[in-house]
């Protein structure tokens, strides 16, 4: 169990709004997660749309270790650890390729797409009763999708995908199954190093309005919509955090009453009526005047849809990938509908990635202050001084009693109470016995 | 003259053999060298509205990263910039603004070495295609130790009643694997 330190128990303490630094600094704690959380839990691994021809494959990480995830002949998804049954090495070492099957380049290992072995090039030299079928690439044993995001678990007995993301999947509908044909990866993620431990991007997004008017004054003052000074309603009366049982959230922001609608065109018009049809009234409703939806899907998948500048609708994913207490690998994605004209698809893109990604006018402010806390908290007397989450403390205990969608609501958006309620869930994990 | 939407055109002069294209003669070489020269001590200087001077109307300006991928399989890259000059002066107007940036303020700190340049005659007359190899150090205060970029550039340049001016840059990352946070300086 972890010290008391700065006048708080253990590493979350709700009652006090206070999480303690160390957990995002520390390689042992980094170490427990992938243990307790990473390899426990579902985690995203690929979108359908990126391996969409048989024999497509993709080279990711799930959890603490290294997969393959590949499209068999039939259509079907598997997902191997790609390290081979024989003498462990990486049988991929491509990012993405397309394979007929996986033969191990260090003494020939070859398996197919579902992983089973055909052959070890030296068969003759086997033992009689040597049982290929257990000896193929080890399998990621449970593996689900949900509207095109393919997710895998180390866990056998980990509960259903949809049982899992609850209540969030109603949320990320309008996002990601907002058209009959859906959302397709329009190019390979960004994907990229950071100085900072991975909770930070976690939190960031599921819910940290405070940060955007101080940390993105750039893109916000030079934004050609002004969406700094009028859009970002983020006390607006219709904007509110979402949390859920499992500790997803998100914080939906919606235009300040009064402002005209036009201004703030955020659909082509030509995919507008595909929403209608594909959507429930009250998801639809969730679409109208939205400037932003951002969002974290415990652990460590995250998406934004915002109108910042001309308008152009990118949905982005981002997954926060530990590598050290001090350091993750953020992979990030750019979507649109599959319907929509490829002349939009090429703005999308590359609106997208002006703003987030490995050069965005967004991330780059992100991620430099995120290095900078995590450089100056790691350090022994730092360590004595809990982050405050402190703005959670009036609302926490008071979600919107009227609220008539799923998960728990809270207002004002700008608030701490999604990050704190993901620091509890982390928590739990992390303290859980057994 | 490509459009915003050409792939072709980006990476052409990247898929032309060498005989395809004609080199420039030694006094047009020099003046291109010079060229690159000064647009880089503009941008190692930060003097970004200086930098932007240099480009024309159209320019388009693409920094692009690889997926490893095997030997054999098509080559797959993908863009982390492509701007147009709209795109590109709200980046300078960004960075160039102390009061409008984290990332540069303090500033990075970087110098750029620029060698192995080779030119050819463009599409047209007064049009130049443009190979360069680039070395760019960068240094910030959140990772004093610092880190390269390095890359090979296509550039397209053009020779104009008002000098020498940018007019294409496409700079192709030698990286599976970009490092310290997003890319917040011009390459």
């Amino acid at each position: 169990m972890p010290a008391s330190v700065g006048g708080m128990n253990g590493w979350v303490d709700i009652a006090r709004g206070l999480v303690s630094r160390d957990i995002f600094v520390n390689d042992e704690i980094c170490r427990m997660e992938f243990e307790r959380i990473f390899d426990r839990t579902w985690t995203f691994l690929a979108h359908e749309t990126e391996i969409s021809r048989p024999g497509d494959y993709l080279s990711r990480t799930l959890g603490s270790a290294p997969v393959i995830v590949v499209r068999e002949a039939d259509g079907a998804v598997h997902a191997l650890l790609n390290s081979c049954r024989h003498r462990g090495a990486r049988v991929c070492r491509a990012d993405s390729g397309n394979a007929r099957n996986f033969v191990c380049p260090y003494h020939g290992w070859t398996y197919e797409r579902s992983g089973r072995l055909v052959t070890t090039t030296f068969d003759r030299h086997l033992p009689k009763d040597f049982d290929f079928s257990s000896q193929g690439l080890a399998r990621v044993p449970r593996l689900e999708a949900y509207k095109g995001l393919i997710f895998g678990s180390w866990n056998a007995e980990v509960a259903p995908l949809a049982e899992y993301l609850g209540d969030i999947a109603w949320y990320i509908d309008p996002f990601l199954a907002r058209t009959h044909q859906g959302m397709q990866v329009l190019a390979p993620p960004h994907r990229w190093r950071a100085k900072c431990n991975w909770k930070i991007g976690a939190l960031n997004f599921v819910g940290d309005s405070q940060h955007i008017l101080t940390t993105h004054v750039g893109p916000l003052t030079l934004d050609p919509v002004r969406a700094a000074r009028a859009g970002f309603a983020t006390a607006a009366e219709n904007s509110f955090q979402v949390v859920t049982d499992q500790g997803h959230g998100c914080t939906l922001t919606y235009l300040a009453p009064g402002l005209p609608e036009e201004a703030y065109q955020t659909h082509p018009p030509d995919l507008e009526p595909l929403y209608a049809e594909r959507l429930p009234a009250d998801q639809l409703q969730l679409l109208k005047r939205l400037r932003v939806i951002v969002g974290t899907i415990f652990p460590n998948l995250s998406f934004i849809e915002t109108q910042v500048g001309p308008a152009q609708k990118a949905v982005i994913m981002r997954q926060w990938q530990p590598v050290s207490g001090t350091e993750m690998e953020i992979l990030s994605w750019v979507l649109a509908e599959k319907e929509a004209s490829a002349d939009y698809k090429e703005q999308v893109l590359r609106k997208g990635f002006h703003n987030f990604g490995a050069a965005g006018v967004f991330e780059q402010d992100d991620l430099e202050l995120w290095a900078s806390a995590t450089y100056a908290s790691n350090n022994p007397v730092a360590k004595q001084f809990p982050y405050s989450f402190h703005t959670a403390l009036p609302y926490i205990n008071s979600p919107e009693k009227d609220h008539k969608w799923p998960g728990r609501a809270f207002k004002p958006a700008d608030t701490e109470v999604a990050q704190l309620e993901f620091m509890r869930q982390w928590d739990r994990c992390m303290t859980a016995s057994g | 003259m490509g459009s915003l939407h050409d792939r072709q055109w980006l990476t052409a002069g990247r898929n032309m053999t060498a005989t395809e294209l004609r080199a420039v003669d030694d006094p047009t070489y020099l003046e291109i060298q010079r060229f690159l020269f000064r647009e880089t001590a503009l941008l190692d200087r930060r003097d970004y509205g200086g930098w932007l001077a240099l480009t024309t109307q159209d320019i388009r300006y693409r920094v692009s990263a690889m997926v490893a991928r095997d030997a054999g399989a098509e080559p797959v890259d993908y863009a982390i910039v492509d701007e147009d000059q709209v795109g590109l002066k709200s980046r300078i107007d960004q960075i160039s603004n102390p009061r409008l940036t984290r990332a540069e303020n303090p500033p990075s700190m970087t110098r750029r070495v620029v060698s192995n340049i080779e030119a050819y005659d463009g599409e047209s007359a007064g049009q130049f295609l443009v190979k360069s190899y680039l070395l760019a150090f960068r240094s910030r205060s959140s990772a004093p130790e610092g880190g390269f970029y390095v890359a090979e550039r296509w550039d397209v340049l053009r020779r104009t009643a008002g000098g020498w001016r940018l007019a294409k840059r496409d700079v192709h990352l030698d990286h599976v694997m970009l490092f310290d946070g997003a890319l917040s300086t011009l390459l």
